[in-house]
């Protein structure tokens, strides 16, 4: 029976895993302006690339927007995830649907439904004008971007904090209520300690979400506005040079995956002691 | 007055999310091609102008060919990996489990890179075009569709013990009649959403598509991406507009199969 799994194994072996090697092997090779790619085996392009100021910039840009999105997605998320968690009776299904609906529609609708409202002839500046202010420039620039960010990431974040909260017993939270706990002492001593877990799973997947992003930092940060993952596409589709991409993909896999795991580990410890 | 102000704040975050999808529906039906507000009357040509439009039609029959037969491979190829993850015991099983749901876990644009420095490579030692044909494309998604048919499948599957099956195949069923009769009915509800979240994933991703697509085999976020680089406008709100309404008839449909708050976590 063992066998049925040949197929899908298969698959994912050809076309992923030996696409993967051959990516980061292209990445140990060297650029050449006329024969493109030379075989070598050389760190050069993972040196290039982190000692290159505008790489440096790009990577801190990305790795600005994608903590102050977590952050932000978490903070939005608890509360939401909390009413989620403990509602009951009839709307609870609705509201669920409503949360998992937009992680299915794909990110450059919804980036398409942030250019509406915050253009300079968007729904927000026509309102503001409305009321006798001027306009403010809100498309391209680094808020947009985190805006659209957290609101692309929150659904996850909600989704992966309410079923942990849902295993926590409501019993625990009265127990301490009836024991003279405000709701404050509550939420810091019972509530946030035992939906740890989700904490960190949730902000653990999002980070790695907002590290990737693609369509929303290009269509809300505009041409001057770079993250890692358009960089990365650049280097294959504006300049042929393919190593120093591969390199710069793999450096977006491992810092992210290092911050990742590192981040979880350290949420993780301080909340043992 | 707390509660109210808490409530108001949780409604808040909740319509923050749903907001960019309400202002695109919105701006669909603008009667004017220059967006101000408000709307100086509102109309429907801007779903017939979306369809006359080629970028957006090719794009639309192209994007659907492609998540209709990636979808359908993944559902044959993933609902049997599923079935023998739950129910056969061999070496190396939890190994294959994680192999089979890792390219969820690897960030798109590195894969869609991948992808297409492996298509180059393949398409100079057989001298076939890989990049910017259907089969291409396919061949990227499936990465998609397998992964989520494994997970809607295996959950589906874990919920109903082989007590069924046993017992039919005790009381004399051939072991295709068991499938056929016992396995294949209570495997319905995950198959189905399986094959339903394959398609939608596949029909919106943007990250995989976007280094294999080519002139007149585009899909249709690519295009709406390349549109959107140059401004918005109610045609473009049009063909998000329907995007977003085809995924929610999909989602109530699935939403009877499965239940949705386990899709994620």
């Amino acid at each position: 029976m063992a066998a049925l799994l040949l197929p899908a194994v298969l698959l994912v072996l050809a076309m992923m895993v030996a696409p993967m090697a051959l990516l980061f092997r292209y990445s140990l090779n060297l650029y050449s302006p006329t024969e493109l790619m030379i075989a070598a085996v050389t760190p050069g392009n993972y040196l290039a690339a982190v000692t290159d100021p505008y790489y440096w910039g790009v990577l801190r840009t990305t790795l600005t927007v994608a903590f102050e999105a977590t952050l932000i997605a978490l903070i939005l998320g608890f509360p939401a995830a909390y009413v989620l968690a403990r509602m009951q009776g009839r709307w609870k299904g609705p509201l669920t649907l409503l949360t998992v609906f937009p992680l299915m529609v794909g990110n450059v609708v919804r980036a398409a439904g942030w250019m509406t409202l915050l253009g300079n002839s968007g729904v927000l500046n026509a309102a503001l004008k409305a009321m006798g202010f001027g306009g403010i420039e809100m498309m391209y620039t680094q808020g947009a971007v985190i805006v659209g960010i957290v609101t692309v990431v929150l659904p996850y974040m909600i989704l992966t904090l309410a079923s942990v909260i849902e295993s926590i017993p409501v019993n625990a939270e009265e127990a301490a209520q009836n024991l003279g706990a405000r709701p404050f002492t509550v939420f810091r001593r019972i509530v946030l300690p035992l939906s740890l877990p989700g904490v960190v799973a949730g902000s653990a997947l999002v980070f790695i979400l907002c590290m990737n992003a693609y369509a929303t930092p290009v269509l809300l940060g505009g041409a001057r506005f770079k993250m890692m993952a358009p960089a990365v596409y650049d280097q294959f589709v504006r300049t042929t040079n393919w190593p120093f991409g591969a390199a710069l993909a793999f450096i977006l896999l491992f810092v992210t995956l290092g911050l990742t795991m590192a981040g979880s580990a350290l949420l993780q410890r301080r909340y043992r002691r | 007055m707390r509660a109210v102000m808490w409530r108001g704040g949780v409604g808040a975050v909740f319509a923050a999310v749903l907001l960019p999808m309400v202002a695109v529906m919105w701006l669909s039906f603008f009667d004017q091609e220059v967006i101000s507000f408000p709307p100086e009357g509102y109309t429907w040509r801007w779903y017939v102008n979306a369809w006359e439009k080629k970028q957006f039609a090719r794009g639309f029959v192209n994007s659907l060919q492609l998540a209709l037969v990636a979808a359908g491979l993944g559902v044959f190829v993933g609902t049997a990996a599923a079935y023998a993850l739950v129910r056969a015991e061999f070496p190396g099983k939890a190994f294959l489990g994680t192999l089979l749901l890792s390219p969820l876990a690897v960030p798109g644009v590195v894969l869609g890179t991948a992808l297409y420095v492996f298509f180059v490579e393949v398409e100079n030692a057989i001298d076939i075009d890989i990049r910017a044909t259907l089969p291409g494309l396919i061949a990227a998604h499936v990465l998609l569709t397998v992964p989520w048919t494994v997970r809607l499948v295996a959950a589906s599957l874990q919920g109903i013990g082989p007590a069924a099956e046993e017992a039919a195949a005790n009381l004399g069923a051939r072991p295709w009649t068991v499938f056929r009769r016992i396995t294949l009915p209570m495997m319905r509800s995950g198959v189905v959403a399986g094959a339903l979240f394959s398609f939608i994933q596949s029909f919106e991703n943007l990250e995989l598509s976007l280094l294999l697509v080519g002139p007149g085999r585009s899909t249709l976020p690519v295009e709406m991406l390349n549109y959107l680089e140059f401004r918005i406008d109610p045609t473009l709100a049009a063909v998000a507009t329907i995007q977003i309404v085809l995924i929610g008839a999909l989602m109530l449909v699935t939403d009877r199969y499965v239940n949705l708050s386990r899709v994620v976590s």
